[in-house]
């Protein structure tokens, strides 16, 4: 007997936003395990009193300056989906733009870091870390800010409404994550250093 | 597609499931080929470690050895199981293609040319690093480039087929209905998503540790393999090998006509993916001793063992109620399978083996040999679940008695090496053969008869592997049309197939 297709219900998953979920979890678990090196590796070198960065290399001003940012940028985004639900295009103009200019000044921010930084990338265990995780992350942040083009341009063409949100939907989730690792970066090394 | 498109440009943008699976068949089959055949070349040159008379050294042997093992892996076993998803899956929960189909094609070609890339690293000296540090730091670096592209490829597509199982399936049907293939692979793949990236980011901090100067200690030469080896060893080599039990599940009580315990065999797959989880088991994390000796990780390589006797039992209940109207038509996938399940039953036996202290067993070949038994099983698993889906696959209809062969060489082949690397590792012999070839083993006449053995087996492999891409080949050339439902299976690629026949 061949099983035929049952009957449909009303709600089917969203395709984007399973597929966002999968892929944003891939992209935790990929800085889940360089924390966890970072973290074990310190441990090791501070627990044999050696060296890891140098005193007062690491400022948290900078550090703080970003998280404060994309701090920022998960409310722009909450507000750019809030106003997606509710059909507010000028609001969604606004709040997809502003995220995306927050986005822009992490990197900017980020880059004059690295520009400014007197560690080398080969000054020892802690600067490789330092430089793949927040490179890492940049990466992440430059990624997020090009989906949020994509958005801004959908959402002009009057693509993205209360009915058909998806893609602000998965570009919030993912963004979302990228303040929550950037947190971590500001909390484990920049704070805990 | 415009009628004046080229033949390249209609393969290269192809999102065409069944062609994309055939792709991904047919670059895994010549990725299964070179990297048994590496591994013929190391267990050659292991015959005399005295001389390293075939090749140059103690760091050639090294690069062919791990190249055999990160071959086997990432350009032979998972694409060989993404391959067979990508055509299977979406029939089998009703959808009409993959979720996101030109990301899946992105994921093919991104594969191939990481693979690509991944040859010629290890090609021109490269590699994943040697203990003697004297390769290549560029090629070194171009490997390690190509073995990221390959992990982007395999997640990219991954992601597509896990989309799939969750949000496309067929309307009303839940997750607990989904074929035991596709719910393998929802189980297998997210556990891929946890790992995969964990290795991408050992794979990157070694690289930029390495790129344009001295390594600090990620990137150093003698220290790369030792990051990245818990990929290949005990217990991440279990989630490799996930997708058999999904695979065997769907053939066995189709082809003896009995229902299966699903909740169990589920189960079991779900247990064997949550001890299969080997991110963990990196020398970083070693708390004074080695992780892999910790006590979660001795109960982890125990409770495999569990699992797969709980999947065991399901498949045996089904064999025990339908075993008198046994289909001899469907001969092939079912012995294969069978070979398949009690390859991975004596690989979990290894690994609980490995993880008892008093037997020594640690850094010796026995760590080889249930890494071999694992990837042989999922392997053997793979020849029957295309002998199973052929027809699917290709459009055409499969011939058995090719893919029969593949699968007793195979078999026959890998055993021979997993058992002989096994009695080795009793013995003594180091998985490694390390930069000093005096310490790479005990060079006892016992362990040379054995190491002569592996040699053989691999020869089988090799052979085993060449028949299939010939027949592959051939079946492609075939013009006998497929056959709709020719095993009677009442899960929904099946209705497809009769439909579109």
């Amino acid at each position: 007997m061949i099983t035929t297709a049952p009957v449909a219900p009303a709600n089917r998953p969203r395709t984007l936003m399973v597929g966002t979920m999968f892929a944003t979890s891939a992209a935790l678990m990929f800085f889940g395990g360089l924390f966890s090196i970072y973290l074990s590796v310190r441990s090791d070198t501070l627990a044999w009193g050696a060296e890891w960065f140098p005193e007062g290399a690491i400022s948290l001003l900078p550090g703080g300056m970003n998280m404060a940012t994309m701090a920022l940028s998960a409310v722009t985004m909450a507000w750019a989906v809030y106003s997606i639900l509710n059909n507010d295009r000028v609001h969604a103009y606004l709040a997809i733009l502003v995220t995306g200019i927050l986005g822009v000044a992490v990197i900017n921010q980020t880059a004059f870091y690295f520009m400014d930084i007197a560690i080398p990338v080969d000054y020892n265990e802690a600067a490789v870390l330092f430089y793949v995780i927040i490179g890492a992350h940049l990466v992440m942040v430059g990624l997020g800010v090009f989906w949020l083009g994509l958005l801004l341009l959908r959402t002009l063409g009057g693509q993205d409404t209360a009915q058909h949100r998806d893609l602000v939907s998965s570009a919030a989730l993912y963004w979302y994550a990228t303040v929550a690792v950037y947190s971590f970066i500001w909390l484990f090394i920049y704070i805990g250093k | 597609m415009s009628e004046n498109t080229t033949v390249i440009e209609r393969a290269v943008t192809t999102t065409d499931p069944a062609l994309l699976s055939r792709y991904w068949i047919g670059a895994a089959g010549l990725g299964l080929f070179l990297s048994i055949g590496v591994g013929f070349l190391a267990a050659l040159e292991r015959l005399d470690l005295s001389t390293a008379s075939i090749f140059d050294g103690a760091d050639v042997i090294f690069q062919l050895w791990s190249a055999h093992r990160v071959g086997l892996v990432l350009l032979a076993v998972l694409p060989l199981i993404l391959g067979l998803a990508t055509a299977v899956v979406p029939r089998q929960v009703g959808a009409s293609s993959l979720v996101f189909p030109r990301m899946a094609a992105a994921g093919f070609w991104v594969w191939l040319f990481g693979a690509a890339i991944t040859v010629t690293g290890f090609a021109v000296d490269g590699g994943v690093g040697a203990p003697g540090a004297t390769s290549q730091t560029q090629a070194v670096a171009i490997t390690l480039v190509g073995i990221m592209m390959v992990l982007l490829g395999i997640g990219a597509t991954t992601i597509c087929v896990l989309t799939t199982v969750v949000a496309g399936r067929s309307s009303g049907m839940s997750l607990g209905d989904v074929p035991a293939f596709s719910w393998s692979m929802l189980v297998a793949g997210t556990m891929w998503m946890l790992t995969l990236p964990v290795l991408m980011g050992n794979l990157l901090l070694v690289y930029v540790d390495l790129r344009g100067r001295s390594a600090v200690r990620f990137g150093a030469e003698e220290a790369i393999w030792e990051q990245l080896s818990w990929a290949f060893t005990n217990p991440q080599v279990y989630l490799w090998a996930l997708p058999l039990l999904g695979i065997v599940a769907d053939i066995i009580p189709v082809s003896v006509k009995a229902k299966l315990n699903t909740n169990r065999m589920f189960g079991a797959i779900c247990l064997l993916g949550f001890v299969g989880f080997g991110a963990y088991a990196q020398t970083y994390f070693d708390l004074g001793t080695p992780v892999r000796q910790e006590a979660f990780s001795v109960v982890a390589a125990f409770v495999a063992v569990l699992a797969m006797l709980m999947a065991l039992g399901a498949l045996a209940g089904s064999l025990r109620n339908g075993a008198k109207e046994t289909d001899a038509s469907s001969a092939t996938p079912l012995v294969l399978a069978m070979l398949s399940l009690l390859l991975l039953l004596v690989g979990t036996v290894v690994g609980a083996l490995n993880a008892v202290e008093s037997l020594d067993l640690a850094g010796t070949s026995a760590i080889g040999a249930q890494m071999i038994f694992t990837l042989a099983a999922m392997l053997v698993g793979m020849v029957a679940g295309l002998s199973w889906w052929g027809d699917l696959v290709a459009g055409r209809a499969t011939p058995q008695r090719p893919l029969l062969i593949t699968g007793l060489l195979l078999t026959l082949g890998l055993g021979l090496v997993g058992v002989a690397d096994l009695i080795n590792g009793f013995n003594g012999l180091n998985d490694f053969t390390g930069a000093v070839l005096s310490e790479a083993g005990n060079s006892g006449s016992a362990v040379d008869t054995l190491n002569l053995i592996v040699v053989i087996g691999l020869g089988m492999a090799l052979v085993g592997a060449l028949n299939g891409m010939i027949s592959g080949c051939q079946h492609l050339r075939s013009s006998e049309p497929a056959v709709a439902n020719p095993w009677g299976g009442t899960t929904l690629e099946w209705s497809d197939n009769e439909g579109s026949a």
